[in-house]
């Protein structure tokens, strides 16, 4: 009898297992002209929250091209305001993704921005002499890489505290940091372009930056035309690549954001190749078709894909 | 113990094991939707059970929720830009959000994924 009871015992440790993991500390934070949904868990979680929310908070006033009192616009005012180094760090790491996607993100798009109406959120159709004027007037604009940027400081910060893990949601971008107590992957939907169900399911571990470039995201119509918000460098109009959405994932999030804004820019084809030539990052791709490519490294589930290979 | 106690005894076992594991991994009938308002949940709605209802901030933000099979909707609202209605009716997926309103309508439950990137 008594080694039923501890078979009983054995059978009721092993269902409790089931459901002990603690709940996060969870906060919604309006920030960056945007949604930020931001789960904490651990020991220093509501301090990490805290910690984090200021961060957020201080890149928005320095970096926000929309604020007048920014770093960005002072710049865009032809002042020239005082850096720190870690401020000048990060303006020349954004200059260096720039050039190595060839000019497919470029920070620098500000006025190009505003005459199409994506800035004010008052959209028109540009004559092409205002695009044309508008791209020979370089502005910063770092919304392409700065909510990645924000996620990757983020994960930096709790990694200084007693945290265990954490899933930051910035408006669409995702960043993960630690891992889940059981050591199950984090398993991150990326959304049907379409609406309505996840596309599929990406796996990831540890601390990672997970950025979609969507053409779904933000755009208007005009006389059944759409114009979507990821404006292709070289031509002034909304990207026409053959892409829907490219989903990046990189241990580094200033590189995932701009990198899905690029690969965007870029279409599959070329996006591909660019790939081939990185070590940092893998990829997934919806095309206009609604077929989904995947670089080999980017574990995707729930869905039909073609698997791109070195 | 007899042999055949110990059978009787490891069989209620495994048909209890059975019975829990059944009822453990049923499939989730509620798929559930978290209404949040200016950073703070105001009520989890089940996608199955139609209903309709206003929801307004005390800086007069105004937002009309309309649950209909299975999936839910921003239907009316007074914001200027509108993009929380045109997202139309969702079962899944990332968030609505009325970002001038600070309303948020984010799924719970679907297909267990801990975000939705987009």
């Amino acid at each position: 009898m008594k080694r039923f009871f501890c078979l009983v015992l054995l059978a009721c440790v092993l269902l409790c297992g089931c459901s002990g993991s603690s709940a996060p500390v969870r906060e919604t934070v309006f920030c960056m002209d945007t949604v930020m949904d931001l789960q904490v868990w651990g020991r220093d979680a509501e301090e990490g929250l805290r910690k984090i929310t200021e961060e957020l908070n201080a890149l928005e006033r320095d970096w926000s091209a929309t604020s007048g009192s920014s770093l960005l616009a002072q710049m865009n005012r032809g002042e020239a305001p005082a850096l720190l180094p870690w401020q000048a760090e990060l303006l020349e790491r954004v200059e260096g993704l720039s050039r190595r996607t060839g000019g497919a993100f470029d920070p620098h798009l500000r006025a190009l921005s505003e005459v199409w109406g994506f800035s004010e959120e008052t959209h028109r159709v540009p004559t092409p002499g205002e695009i044309a004027a508008a791209m020979e007037q370089p502005q910063w604009d770092l919304g392409a890489a700065l909510k990645g940027y924000a996620g990757q400081e983020c994960a930096g910060i709790l990694a200084g505290m007693d945290v265990d893990r954490a899933m930051l949601v910035l408006g669409g971008n995702v960043q993960t940091f630690g891992d889940k107590p059981d050591g199950s992957p984090w398993q991150i939907g990326i959304q049907n372009p379409e609406g309505g169900e996840n596309l599929g399911i990406l796996s990831v571990t540890g601390t990672v930056s997970v950025v979609t470039s969507g053409d779904y995201q933000r755009y208007f119509e005009i006389d059944g035309v759409r114009y979507h918000h990821i404006l292709d460098p070289k031509t002034g109009y909304p990207a026409d690549s053959g892409l829907r959405s490219v989903t990046v994932i990189c241990r580094d999030g200033l590189t995932a954001d701009c990198l899905s804004t690029a690969l965007f820019v870029m279409g599959l084809e070329q996006a591909a190749d660019f790939w081939r030539e990185s070590d940092d990052f893998d990829a997934v791709f919806v095309t206009t078709g609604g077929a989904i490519h995947a670089t080999e490294g980017a574990i995707l589930s729930g869905c039909q894909y073609e698997v791109i290979s070195r | 113990m007899k042999t055949r106690t110990w059978i009787l005894l490891l069989a209620a076992l495994l048909v209890l094991c059975l019975g829990l594991s059944v009822f453990l991994l049923r499939p989730r009938e509620a798929d559930l939707a978290e209404i949040s308002s200016q950073g703070r949940v105001l009520k989890t709605v089940d996608l199955h059970l139609d209903q309709e209802f206003t929801v307004t901030t005390p800086e007069g933000g105004s937002n009309v929720i309309t649950v209909r099979d299975g999936k839910i909707a921003v239907t009316q609202a007074n914001c200027p830009d509108h993009y929380c209605m045109d997202r139309g009716f969702c079962g899944g997926g990332t968030q609505i959000v009325c970002l001038p309103n600070r309303l948020v309508i984010r799924f719970l439950n679907r297909q267990s994924v801990d975000a939705v990137v987009g």
